[in-house]
């Protein structure tokens, strides 16, 4: 190709909202890469400790929680799938969208509820005493530990492999199913032979979901004592300051994440099973009688009160004793700490996503590939690293200004990005870009690229068509992307810890707070408002995957 | 005087595949209509698609009224070209009434002769009446026409159509036909477009380009 046209073709190309989804992409990936760089630097004394003494420890505790995790969610959430897409039984059009809502419930909040409800002075074990007059053995019942982890995790959890599995079963596997059925055989080998193996990539798909936000969890490790990698990048920070081991166990992490999604794609390569059928029919389910359907109820029944009644119920007994000294000029305070936070990185998060992903439509090259996928890069990443990630970035700003100032003559007042409410910010933009972005991409997708060729070739240019026809037709995609980041960020823990500046308090970290100073009543309110706010979110994600 | 001019025009999606256009060339005269034919995957639409802008040629030039809109060091964007196109799904914006998706493309109009082109573009494709209604009211007969006044109404130099006739039925096929040879005379419109069938050709073109 001859110079001039390379010159053309950049020059096609380069406009202001390519330099925008640049400096957007810049801002996701330099926290992450920065982390790899402080890899390459010599490791000081403290590393060497963790490294001889401790690191085993916290991977095989990690791998532990995992895998044990990740059975229990997929053993139940496909159960659970299969039976209400399968079979019809009293309640189960209920239970179909129900069996969802424990992922309102953020893990360490059921986390502290169970534990509390559990111990000596809880309902249960006080209900026990005083109504039987039995004193059972304490021991029964200490969740606080790595079984109760993997309890906690799996009760609400679940949810993603049982959404995920349930759509894919709903809308393709019918004349699967149908034709083994009419081929004589029995529900068993039709469950193992045909259901288990055809919903494969679904199930891969949400077990990695489940992997990813048990890997980046920090309420529920720290609260039952488990020491994962992430519980391990706290303590160094918070309790030695060495921020440089932090960033290498961060990296560590990194490199679990990374294999992970290698062995996500090897487990999945030419297992994209698509419909022979382009038109996919609805299952129709077959009725259960007697005995089979009061044991499917039943089943129903248990998971969902374990996952989402009980804890609930509970929660809202203790927010009755608690809320005159909770609901004070503080909690206002705070409450709206939490929105504005939340509101601007949202507004950002879209802005940004908006703009990166009309860029990609507009050039669809391996170039706004690579783009994409950069953009969504911290999804993927556990809470923990993102943080680290960020802080060792502001750090590495700060000192660089204050020599900057230094030389301008300001030395006497630094002036300190770390302890402002901007790194927060950047904290969040950069986790939950894809929750946006994957939205907006979409609501892209559905639309086409021909009311855009419409419109330019009307004379409208790129701004003016994105403002004129994209934007009103993409509301619908815009405003559940916004809800659905929006609530994430509310709920995320680990980040907020980290990333906070002094006395800065969110919901997320107050409910930690109260529950780590065994102000359990103390902490029902604000979990409560988090989960109705997650309730939200939980059912504009159900909806659109009805769609 | 050529309203287009297409030189040695190529075409492939990725380097290492066969060009679907393979030096192409030829010109249309101002006021003619001219169908291109051909079996489908021959590279048609590409063809409107790299005329309009909305893909770039791997080599060869492509002049519009005289003026070079594509060539090796050279792209004028699709806005700027003062070309119209009529996509085979019509691309009404379904957040617009009938007469705003006409007006859409007479912003650089002022107000006052907006209205009353519109007014003219609707008169023209007989549809005055229908001005607030939206794309989804009309049948697709309708939506059509729609599409043909919006194109037309910024008073583009030539006229892009893309299988113009392929979502309609046979019978409405044919007396749309006539309707559009006329319409197209009233304007003095030069267009070309897509078709793979022969009759349509004979019935309204004037030449043909068959890939």
């Amino acid at each position: 190709m001859y110079a001039k046209t390379i010159l053309r073709n950049i020059k096609r190309n380069t406009n202001g909202w390519l330099v925008l989804s640049l400096i957007g992409a810049a801002v996701v990936l330099l926290p992450i890469l920065s982390i790899f760089i402080s890899v390459f630097q010599p490791p000081n004394e403290n590393w060497q400790h963790i490294k001889q003494f401790l690191l085993m420890d916290y991977v095989l505790q990690s791998i532990w929680l995992v895998s044990f995790t990740g059975v229990f969610s997929v053993f139940i959430g496909v159960t659970l799938a299969w039976l209400v897409t399968a079979y019809q039984f009293p309640l189960k059009n209920f239970f179909r969208w129900a069996l969802v809502l424990p992922l309102a419930i953020p893990p360490y909040i059921a986390a502290y509820t169970y534990s509390n409800m559990l111990s000596y002075t809880g309902i249960v074990q006080k209900t026990i005493r005083e109504q039987f007059g039995i004193t059972p053995n304490p021991h029964w019942f200490d969740v606080m530990s790595m079984e109760g982890a993997i309890f906690i995790f799996t009760m609400f959890l679940y949810p993603y492999v049982f959404m995920i599995t349930k759509a894919f079963l709903e809308h393709q596997s019918a004349s699967y199913i149908e034709n083994a059925r009419l081929l004589g055989r029995g529900s068993f080998t039709i469950f193992f032979r045909i259901v288990l193996p055809l919903s494969r990539p679904a199930i891969i798909g949400s077990l990695m979901l489940v992997i990813f936000e048990v890997l980046s969890d920090y309420g529920v490790t720290s609260y039952y004592g488990v020491q994962t990698i992430s519980t391990a990048i706290f303590s160094t920070w918070f309790g030695m300051y060495d921020v440089e081991s932090a960033v290498r166990l961060a990296a560590w992490l990194m490199c679990g994440v990374i294999g992970l999604f290698l062995l996500e794609r090897i487990l999945r390569r030419n297992r994209r099973f698509n419909a022979s059928t382009s038109k996919a029919r609805p299952l129709v389910p077959q009725r259960l009688y007697g005995v089979k359907a009061v044991l499917a109820l039943l089943f129903c029944l248990v998971v969902l009160s374990l996952s989402f009644i009980i804890p609930i119920l509970q929660l809202i007994v203790w927010a009755t004793w608690s809320y005159q000294d909770v609901l004070t000029s503080d909690f206002v305070q705070l409450t709206l700490n939490t929105l504005s936070v939340a509101l601007i990185a949202t507004v950002l998060i879209m802005t940004c996503s908006l703009i990166v992903a009309n860029v990609c439509r507009i050039q669809s090259n391996s170039f706004a590939n690579l783009l994409s996928r950069l953009i969504t890069a911290g999804y993927s990443l556990p809470g923990a690293i993102i943080a680290i990630g960020v802080l060792n970035l502001f750090i590495g700003s700060d000192h660089l200004l204050d020599r900057l100032y230094e030389q301008m003559g300001w030395g006497e007042t630094p002036f300190m990005l770390s302890m402002t409410i901007v790194m927060i910010i950047v904290g969040y933009v950069v986790r939950f870009m894809a929750t946006g972005y994957n939205a907006v991409e979409a609501g892209f997708d559905k639309m086409g690229t021909t009311y855009m060729n419409a419109s330019r070739l009307l004379g409208y240019g790129i701004t003016r068509t994105f403002i004129k026809v994209d934007l009103p037709l993409l509301k619908g995609a815009l405003l559940s992307g916004a809800i659905l980041t929006f609530v994430e960020i509310i709920k995320e823990l680990p980040l907020a810890l980290l990333l906070r500046p002094f006395n800065f308090e969110t919901l997320a970290t107050k409910t930690y707070q109260y529950a780590s100073d065994e102000r359990i009543f103390e902490a029902s309110i604000p979990s409560l408002f988090i989960i109705a706010v997650s309730i939200l979110s939980v059912l504009v994600f159900h909806r659109l995957g009805e769609k | 005087m050529n309203v287009v001019d297409v030189q040695e025009l190529s075409f492939r999606y990725t380097p290492k595949q066969s060009p679907i256009i393979n030096g192409v060339s030829f010109s249309i005269d101002e006021g003619s209509i001219v169908g291109i034919l051909g079996p489908s995957g021959s590279g048609k639409s590409t063809l409107l698609r790299l005329i309009a802008g909305l893909e770039v040629p791997s080599a060869g030039r492509i002049a519009i009224s005289g003026k070079v809109v594509v060539d090796p060091s050279t792209f004028v964007p699709p806005e700027n070209r003062g070309v119209g196109m009529v996509f085979q799904d019509y691309a009404l914006f379904p957040h617009l009434t009938v007469a705003e998706n006409v007006e859409f493309g007479l912003h650089r109009l002022p107000k006052k002769s907006r209205v009353v082109r519109v007014g003219e573009m609707l008169e023209l494709v007989h549809l005055t009446g229908f001005e607030k209604r939206y794309p989804h009211e009309l049948s697709g007969g309708q939506q059509q026409r729609v599409a043909l006044a919006r194109a037309l109404a910024p008073k583009p130099s030539i006229l892009l159509m893309d299988e113009p006739f392929s979502n309609l039925d046979a019978e409405l096929k044919s007396v749309i036909r006539s309707e559009l040879r006329e319409i197209l005379q009233k304007a003095n419109m030069t267009c070309l477009f897509v078709t793979h069938d022969q009759l349509d050709v004979e019935a309204i073109c004037d030449s043909s380009l068959v890939l």
